[in-house]
């Protein structure tokens, strides 16, 4: 137990030289994402690119909104894994269980300061959301079940899970040692605050479970149920959503695990036994995710009425065609590179293959959400509108950067001051002394 | 009970564009926003080529996607059947832009510019005008209305709110018929209680084979068309309306 202790990110500075330059050019970017915002509002939303559908010819949901899905769908694969890991005992997985809590919460941040960054009125949003709320907008659920239900749980399992971590850090003399007593708030880890703790976070992981499918699919019906946007209303759109929310967080886990692994010297904990895992779940997920987009396709494509095959010809041949074959040979490569590494020897050597179909289907998803959302406005208009564009400012650049740099810069700070892999608790001792 | 409609001749319309010119001063709406439009469809090729005219209000719809979307109720349906917006609640999400199948909502995307059209301090108009409010703003949308006493029109065109058209509520209120109608020259439109048999709206209705726009979405708007039929799945807009905000 004394080696593993000692390569885990006990002193301060951890992560080695580049913290602070990363940590510098994250801020500038911030910078120019917040110059960006105040651009927006000082000028009103005619500093973005969107424009009213119809006469006006634009989309009125663009970059943003597109965004709002994604940081949702992140977010809803990090807190599912975790509460999976507990409830189905993934052991092999847990390693990475506070990095995936962190991400949801982080995300779910994010998603929220997004949707405020699209609205017209966004004082006036933050109260009447909540003040005139109505249930029968399927916009309800996001801000409910979403940015408010599922925020509030993977803090409390995040807070709950981490208790340990602290008070064993706190005594060891760690920096930040204030801040950490108060986390653990008299957690002695007793045997009976144990089993405490096992028993509420079991039961707030049989709570969240479900969650994971409910709260990503109400998104999904913000869009699903709108029968005038051809390519939307679609009884597919809620799974979809989810299932793509499933690919682009174990996506981005992989991802954060394998740069955890580099920067933490933990190759051992974050052995590979955990990204095969990982890979696999990732593969399946793409390979469910992949049939859902020919079901699509040939629906569309075969029978869609008149206006739906509009779209659908813009996706495939017309302006959004580049972009579309972009995601789906993302999706593609990914798919080979993860059943190259999971099936051949030579491969599994390296971490690289695996770390790129988790950036692929990254970049895909945000393709693919912005795919959703903006095709069906310009081209989607049931009446005979001439076709609209919509090429997203560079504010609307600029905040989304800025957003991500945020994201980013709220990861790196907090794993500079708590332990971003949980330390090995008495389980991993038994099991490495029998 | 009151139940308001409209109903559109298209055997009439010659697409003047006059009802959008009547709305735009009416509703002293910004540039590249129609509460009002008037499609211009041409369909087939030369020499069979058919051009057709379809106006365009808001549907009022019975079933309207905007008011069941909308995240706070501010935009509701009134009593007498006018669908508003209240915009001292409107958050801005244009949730209800992506709802309408019709495209007739328009977001304020800036404070309004109050000499658009024309510069108001001008001399020159300034003597012509004779001191005439500029209707960069309309004091009449600014009052909250009917027995649900709620903000409803685009008063004052406040940014980062959604618009559109109201059936001219203050002009109704008072008796009147709305701005496009008042002016449409060949009387292509009518106005006025569909519950009402006597009603100049009822009687252009009557005996009348009539259809309403994509009724298979199930909106059930409240504007009625007749003469003429829906734009074809290859009608096309003539011309492409090129609006800067």
């Amino acid at each position: 137990m004394a080696t593993t202790v000692r390569t885990l990110p006990t002193e301060r500075g951890r992560g080695g030289r580049s913290w602070y330059p990363v940590v510098a050019i994250l801020l500038l970017v911030l910078g120019v994402g917040i110059y960006g915002y105040l651009q927006e509002l000082s000028e009103g939303m005619v500093a973005t690119g969107l424009r009213n559908l119809g006469p006006q010819g634009g989309a009125t949901w663009g970059l943003y909104i597109s965004f709002v899905i994604y940081f949702v769908g992140l977010s809803f694969a990090g807190i599912s894994i975790a509460a999976l890991i507990r409830l189905a005992r993934l052991d092999t997985l847990r390693p990475i269980a506070r990095m995936a809590e962190v991400l949801t919460v982080i995300c779910l941040m994010l998603a929220a300061m997004t949707i405020v960054a699209d609205l017209g009125q966004p004082l006036r949003g933050i109260v009447n959301l909540f003040r005139y709320a109505r249930p029968q907008s399927p916009f309800f659920g996001t801000f409910t079940m979403v940015i408010s239900g599922y925020l509030f749980a993977s803090m409390v399992y995040l807070y709950l899970e981490g208790r340990r971590d602290a008070a064993v850090r706190a005594a060891q003399g760690a920096p930040y040692a204030r801040f950490l007593r108060v986390w653990a708030a008299g957690y002695a880890d007793t045997e009976a605050e144990r089993e405490r703790h096992r028993r509420t976070s079991f039961w707030l992981s049989v709570a969240i479970v479900p969650m994971l499918v409910t709260a990503h699919s109400t998104l999904g019906f913000v869009f699903g149920l709108q029968v005038g946007r051809p390519g939307w209303y679609s009884a597919l759109q809620a799974p979809a959503f989810v299932m793509l929310a499933g690919v682009s967080g174990l996506g981005m886990l992989i991802v954060l695990a394998a740069i955890a692994r580099r920067t933490l010297r933990l190759p051992e904990r974050l052995g590979p036994g955990l990204f095969r895992s990982l890979g696999l779940f990732l593969f399946l997920l793409l390979l469910a995710y992949l049939y859902f987009v020919a079901v699509e396709l040939l629906t569309n494509v075969y029978t869609g009425s008149v206006r739906e095959r509009e779209v659908m010809a813009e996706l495939l041949g017309g302006g959004y065609a580049w972009l579309y074959w972009s995601a789906i040979a993302g999706f593609v490569a990914s798919v080979a590179l993860l059943l190259g590494w999971l099936v051949l020897a030579r491969l599994r050597g390296s971490l690289w293959p695996l770390v790129v179909a988790g950036l692929l289907v990254n970049l895909g998803a945000v393709a693919k959400r912005f795919l959703i959302v903006v095709p069906s406005q310009t081209n989607g208009q049931l009446l005979p509108y001439s076709e609209g564009s919509y090429a997203p400012a560079w504010t609307e650049y600029a905040v989304v950067a800025g957003l991500l740099a945020l994201g980013a810069l709220l990861f790196l700070g907090f794993a500079k001051v708590f332990p971003i892999i949980p330390l090995p608790d008495h389980k991993d001792a038994a099991r490495r002394e029998p | 009970m009151t139940r308001y409609g409209m109903v559109i001749d298209l055997d009439r319309c010659m697409g003047c564009r006059a009802c959008m010119e009547a709305c735009k001063v009416e509703n002293s709406t910004p540039p590249a926003s129609f509460f009002m439009y008037v499609f211009r469809l041409e369909e087939g090729e030369y020499p069979s080529a058919r051009v057709s005219f379809l106006p365009r209000p808001c549907m009022h719809c019975d079933n309207a996607p905007c008011v069941k979307v909308c995240p706070v109720g501010a935009r509701y349906k009134r009593e007498d059947g006018i669908v508003a917006t209240d915009w001292d609640r409107c958050i801005g999400c244009r949730y209800c832009e992506v709802a309408c199948p019709y495209g007739v909502n328009t977001f304020n995307w800036m404070d309004p510019r109050e000499n658009a059209y024309l510069d108001w301090d001008d001399e020159d108009v300034a003597a012509v005008s004779g001191g005439a409010v500029p209707p960069y703003r309309n004091p009449a949308l600014d009052e909250p209305y009917g027995p649900e006493q709620r903000r409803i029109a685009g008063g004052g065109h406040v940014r980062g709110v959604m618009e559109k058209c109201t059936f001219c509520v203050h002009r109704v209120e008072d008796g009147l018929d709305p701005a496009c109608v008042q002016t449409c020259p060949v009387r292509a439109l009518t106005f006025g209680d569909l519950d009402d048999p006597g009603s100049a709206v009822s009687r252009a209705l009557a005996g009348r084979h009539g259809f309403r726009l994509l009724e298979e979405v199930g909106t059930e708007p409240r504007v009625h068309y007749v003469g003429g039929a829906p734009p074809g799945p290859e009608a096309r807009e003539v011309e492409e309306p090129v609006a800067e905000v």
